[in-house]
Parts: structure tokens; sequence; C-alpha cells
């Protein structure tokens, strides 16, 4: 863990029931149209939940009653004929206050508000109908929005607008932004990356529900062992501080601020203020605070990936093995630029490595290179076997440049996914893993993502899907592996105390 | 709590609608927090650079100060390594000319030896509010940008934090035959820089800029406080 703890200011925040909120028996969603032709946000959401599978009831609202999709729908909330935990709002921005005053009466926990319509319009108008929906609230139902994408919980089936075809497989990673189109993004990209989402909240305007509180609540969820935020901006520095702080003292907070400038946009007179631009300060708060950093998207997925996959440890020294490029120089110069060892292995287990490989052309120091993409899964596993009995190693990364297969198949007239042993490699890996008790990572790069080679990008995809059922994270690039375990060590290792 | 003693001089700033804080005053209100600033004294008039000079002995410097006037050394304010009392009387002459129109009067300090200069300063954040800084100083802040920040209030990681954050950190180690810089003291500073931030939102800014390394501990030279 972080040697961050923080003194945090006492939490008032209101009671909420987040487990009927996250996981309902039972919701209603207000606005679907009366036909199923419908292209609203009520309708799509409907038909997103009822694809995600959604095991709970689902109660439809609109004032001209009907049915859709073989569901009755509800002329009014009054009328849903049993309790319900949670509701879409889905309606037309100036009837939202009083719908959601409805869901208040019938006892819902919580309301995601998906219509658009309020404070972002800078309207005396539509900031006016936002101070209602927050005062409806503060008399006891959550709000997530308005003018958001709202929720995706895996495990409950809710999915984020218009996410019909997100996992269900539920796991580690919370993410929070403001922002609906960055968290569809991240949950799509999550799908096929390996990263598991205990529960994802696009909140919008945050009229209620934000940034700070949701925070304090996913540092003591059980479901989340990795935070990750996306921020644009935030309502209270201190509070967001201290949330922050205390979030990253019991679990890795991974945050992406987006839209930093570099400089300060008042005018001052000192020197200390026009250093102290917005973008110094927010990067001096996240390390204040003990946050993960990271600058883009795809970083953010990697270090998702890291944390939820990897061992919760700082890794020093590591072996990097790989063949047929140039793996050598460039791991060493990425390597030391983020502050990890790629020690050279004693002289007995190079040789002993050495014996398996194919000559000349390799080089069994470390990082090792084993001459070519061809060498196989059994030789890899005992090049791996060996290089983890350095005590020094902590963590081992496997390059496979199976592109190169591409010549071999077609001299052999076989498809590439026949001429590829990509499930013996993956099993291989992870016995090494089990033996040894050190993870591996794989990295599997693709330097031929033209329409030609469309069998080998498909290759690449089962190949890492193999890895990611066998619990091992993989990466594209070289770099991207070695930037993820940086941040998994200036995590947990490192800090002055 | 609120320094009583730096609260009157910030009220009394305030009340008369100044921007900034004369280096005087500004140094006061450090001091009053237990940050190591220069022995000075202000002379206004002939009687009390007399005095200055019995009390703090040469060499010396003396400046224009004002709470008018930033930026002393472009106006040629300053004159260091004054060694006599008929130079300080010169320079006394010279710089009451050159301030000409200001409010003010001529600050005569002790000469701080040391070739290591640091920054330490606050900015007030619309997000965070006070947030301390720490880096190279002297002629380098501007030129390298080698600071680092945190929010106030500080503790005493986040100044060793600070320290170690910088490029330029090898600066307060033993080095080509000077002392180790005394890390204490440094981060006792930092710490203060944060309260007086904290306890008044009255200051906007502060830069204390150069904190000079004499031997292992540092001294604040020059220092400058803008008020809301």
């Amino acid at each position: 863990m972080s040697s961050k703890t923080r003194k945090t200011g006492k939490a008032d925040y209101p009671p909420t029931d987040y487990e009927r909120i996250f996981h309902p028996k039972a919701i209603a969603i207000l606005g679907v149209s009366a036909d199923e032709n419908g292209v609203g946000f009520g309708t799509g959401m409907l038909r997103a939940i009822m694809a995600m599978g959604y095991e709970g009831k689902i109660y439809p609202v609109n004032p001209k009653g009907g049915t859709i999709y073989g569901l009755e729908i509800h002329r009014k909330v009054e009328d849903i004929p049993g309790p319900v935990d949670f509701a879409v709002i889905a309606v037309n921005a100036r009837y939202v206050p009083e719908s959601l005053e409805a869901c208040l009466k019938i006892g819902a926990a919580g309301v995601e508000i998906l219509s658009s319509g309020f404070s972002e319009l800078g309207t005396e108008e539509g900031k006016e109908l936002e101070r209602r929906i927050q005062a409806i609230a503060a008399r006891g139902i959550r709000v997530v929005g308005p003018n958001c994408f709202g929720i995706y919980c895996p495990a409950s089936g809710l999915t984020l607008l218009p996410g019909p075809d997100l996992s269900r497989e539920t796991g580690p990673v919370a993410f929070v932004a403001q922002s609906g189109g960055m968290s569809i993004d991240f949950a799509h990209a999550g799908k096929w990356l390996g990263v598991r989402f205990s529960k994802m909240i696009s909140f919008g305007n945050g009229a209620d529900l934000r940034e700070a509180e949701l925070l304090h609540y996913l540092a003591r969820d059980p479901e989340t062992r990795v935070i990750s935020m996306y921020i644009e901006g935030i309502k209270d520095g201190e509070r967001f501080f201290s949330e922050l702080a205390a979030a990253a003292s019991k679990k890795p907070v991974i945050v992406y601020k987006g839209g930093l400038s570099a400089a300060g946009a008042r005018s001052v007179a000192s020197h200390t203020a026009s250093m102290g631009g917005n973008r110094v300060i927010w990067q001096s708060i996240l390390r204040q605070a003990g946050a993960v950093q990271v600058n883009d998207t795809e970083e953010m997925a990697q270090a998702n990936l890291a944390f939820a996959m990897l061992p919760p440890k700082a890794f020093r020294g590591i072996s990097i093995v790989g063949g047929g490029g140039a793996i050598g120089v460039t791991a060493c110069d990425t390597a030391e630029a983020y502050g990890i060892e790629i020690p050279a292995l004693p002289p007995d287990l190079q040789e002993r490595i050495g014996s398996v490989l194919p000559k000349p052309g390799s080089s069994a120091i470390n990082p090792i290179d084993v001459a070519n993409p061809f060498v196989g899964p059994q030789a890899l596993k005992e090049v791996l076997l060996g290089a983890a009995e350095d005590e020094r190693i902590d963590l081992q990364i496997i390059v496979s440049l199976l592109f190169h297969y591409k010549g071999l198949a077609r001299a052999f007239g076989i498809p590439i996914a026949q001429a590829v042993p990509y499930k013996e490699l993956t099993q291989c890996v992870r016995d090494v893993i089990d033996r040894t008790g050190k993870p591996v990572i794989a990295v599997l790069p693709n330097m031929t993502r033209g329409t030609e080679s469309m069998d080998i990008t498909e290759l690449i995809a089962l190949t890492r899907q193999e890895y990611l059922s066998r619990g091992i994270p993989v990466f594209d690039e070289l770099h991207d592996a070695i930037r993820a375990i940086s941040h998994i060590n200036n995590y947990y290792g490192g800090k002055i105390k | 709590m609120k320094n009583e003693k730096a609260a009157k001089i910030i009220d009394k700033a305030l009340k008369q609608g100044r921007k900034t804080l004369s280096e005087y005053e500004a140094k006061q209100v450090l001091a009053a927090y237990g940050i190591p600033i220069t022995k000075e004294v202000l002379a206004k008039d002939k009687t009390a650079l007399e005095k200055g000079l019995k009390k703090i002995g040469f060499p010396l410097v003396m400046k224009g100060c004002s709470a008018d006037i930033a930026h002393k050394t472009e106006k040629g304010l300053i004159h260091v390594d004054i060694r006599t009392a008929a130079e300080a009387k010169k320079a006394f002459r010279d710089i009451l000319a050159g301030m000409a129109g200001y409010e003010g009067g001529v600050l005569m300090q002790e000469m701080i030896k040391g070739r290591r200069e640091l920054v330490m300063g606050m900015t007030r954040d619309p997000q965070f509010g006070p947030c301390v800084m720490f880096g190279l100083g002297g002629i380098f802040t501007e030129i390298l940008r080698d600071v680092a920040f945190r929010r106030a209030p500080l503790e005493v990681r986040d100044a060793k934090e600070m320290m170690q954050e910088i490029k330029g950190r090898k600066i307060l180690d033993a080095v080509r035959g000077m002392e180790a810089a005394d890390q204490k003291m440094l981060v006792d500073m930092l710490l203060n820089v944060g309260r007086i931030g904290l306890d008044f939102d009255s200051i906007m800014e502060i830069d204390l800029n150069p904190v000079i390394l004499s031997g292992a501990k540092p001294v604040v030279v020059d220092a400058l406080m803008v008020l809301k």
C-alpha cells in the first residue's frame, strides 16, 4: 500500500444505498417511446439493458401507456406495481423534476438522468432546473447526471448509453468520469484489452453524486480494487484532494486529467504564481495525494490492466525475452528511463538458457534474444523458468513477434492461425508463472496492420484472448508494458516516509 | 492560530489599499513565523542610517524599500558589498534619489555569503488554495524553472519530497567543499510558508528569492508578498 495516509475531513455525505443503485432488483425507465421504433434515450436504454440480459424487473414508463418489447408501459411512476430500486430518467428536461419527485415518492434509492438541457446550456432556465434536481435529491434520493450516459455495472447488467454489447464479466476496476463518451469508449476498450469493471459511473453535470463522494464510496467498495478517473473540472478542490489522498492510501487511483494548460489564466506578479499554472499545480496535487497520473486514454487503460492483473508490489528487476527484433538495446533504454533494472543473468543461468536456444544469433544475457521469432513454446518455457531463478528478477516480459509467421504459413500453404502454436505458448507462460510465482507480461507487437494483414490482426487478437483467459496481461508494445510497470512501482514502492 | 504581529502588518497594508507588502514588511511577516531572514534595519533618515551601520556592520547590502517598487535590481536600487561608512552614505543618497516619488526607505541588511541560491514561494490556486513552491533560486528560477509544488498544509514528507523532486536536488548535498543544507530548517520553512498562506487569505502570492544557503543554513534574502 502507499505510505500516504492523510488526515481527511469528516465525510458528511447523505446516507446512500449503493447496493440498490448498482445492483437493483427492479428498475423503472422513464421516457421510453410508445412504440418500438423510438430512437430516444429511454428506448435506447431499455433495448441496451435488455440486450445486456439484466435479470431484474424492468418497468417502462410513458404517459401514453401501451406495451414495448413485451413489457407493459406504465402511465405514471406511481402506477408501478412493485418496489423500484433504481430509475433511468430520459424525459424532456422540463419534466425531469417531477419525474425525480415521483421516483423519490415510490422509494427508489437513486436515478440516472440521461436528459440534457440543464446547467450545461449556461441558461438561467437550465441552471434553475438543475437546482430543482438538487433540492429534490437532498430530500432522500441520489442522482447520477443529468446530461450523462449513466452507470455501467457488469455484475447487475446496468449499462451505459448506448451500450447493449458491453461485457457482463465483472472485475476489479471502477471508472468515474463526467464524460459519457470517455466512459463508453473505455468500457468498449476494456472488453478486448482485458480490463474488467466493477462499476463505471458517468456523472455528466454532477448535480448530486460526483467525483469526491464517489471516490469516498469506491475507496470502501469491496468490489473495487483499482479506481480510475477521467477529470475535466472538479467542484471542491479541498474535498477532492482529501478524498483522493484517502482513497489512494487504500487502493491505486489512476487519474487522467484532461484540459491541462501550461499557464495560469490570471495575471500575476510573482515568479511562484507564474510557474504555478494549472498543469503544474494539478500534477503536484495528484502526486501529493499519491494518485497514479496518466496522460492519455491508452496509458490509462494500460495502467488499469497492469494494476488489475499484477500482484500488488514493486517490480525492480525484470527479464525480457524475445527474438527476431531489435529488443535488446531499446528494452534497456526504456527500462532505464523508468528506473527498472534488466540485470545480466549469472553465467550458469546464461549457459543453461543458451543450451535451449538456436545458435548463432541468440544471447542469454538479459534481455534474452532467442534469435528468431519461431522458437517454440517449450523452449521459451525453459528460458523463462531459467531466468526466474535469478532472485533479482521480479517479473518477466515475453515479446512475441507473431506477424513473422505469415511468411512461414505461406511457405507451408496454411493459414497463419495454424502456423502459430499460440494456445500452447500461452499455456506454457501460465505454467511458468505457476511454477515460479513470478508474474509474466506478454507483449504482442503488430507491425502489419494493413488490409492485406487482417489474418495477422485476427491471430494477435486470438492470442491476446488466450493470454487474458489465463490471467496474463497483454500489451501492444514493450514501452507500454514497462511504463505500466513503472506506475505500479511508483505506487507500491519508493515513497518518502 | 493567526500570528498577531503578521496580522497587524498585513491589515495595515490592506487598509492603505496596497497590493504588495514592502520587502521589510514581508520579512517581518516571515520572521513572525520563524522563517530565518537577513538581519536588517529600515532607515529613512541619517540618524537611522548611523544606527543601522552600528547594528549590522560590514559588509552590507542596501536596497530601496517600498511596497510600490518591485524588481529592484532592474531599477538600480540595490547596492551590495558596501564596506565603509562613506560608501554606505553615498549608497543611501543614490538610492533615495532613485526612489524619487515613492514612499519608503532604505533597507540595510547583512550581506549573506553563499553560492547556493534557492527559491520558495506560495501561489493561491483558485481550485486548491495555497500551494507552496520550492526550487532553484536566483537567476535560475526563471531560466531552469526547476521547481516543485505542494498544496498546503504541507506535511514533513511533502517538504522532503519537494526537495527530492527538483532536478537540481544535489545542490542540497555536500558538494564542492560546501556543507549539506540543513534539511530540517528547509522543511520548517516550507511548512511555515504554507501556514502563512492558510492563515491569510489576503496574501495571493509569495516569492522568497533568493533563499541563500549560508553554510548549511538557509536565509531569506529577498521577499515579495502580493495582496488581494
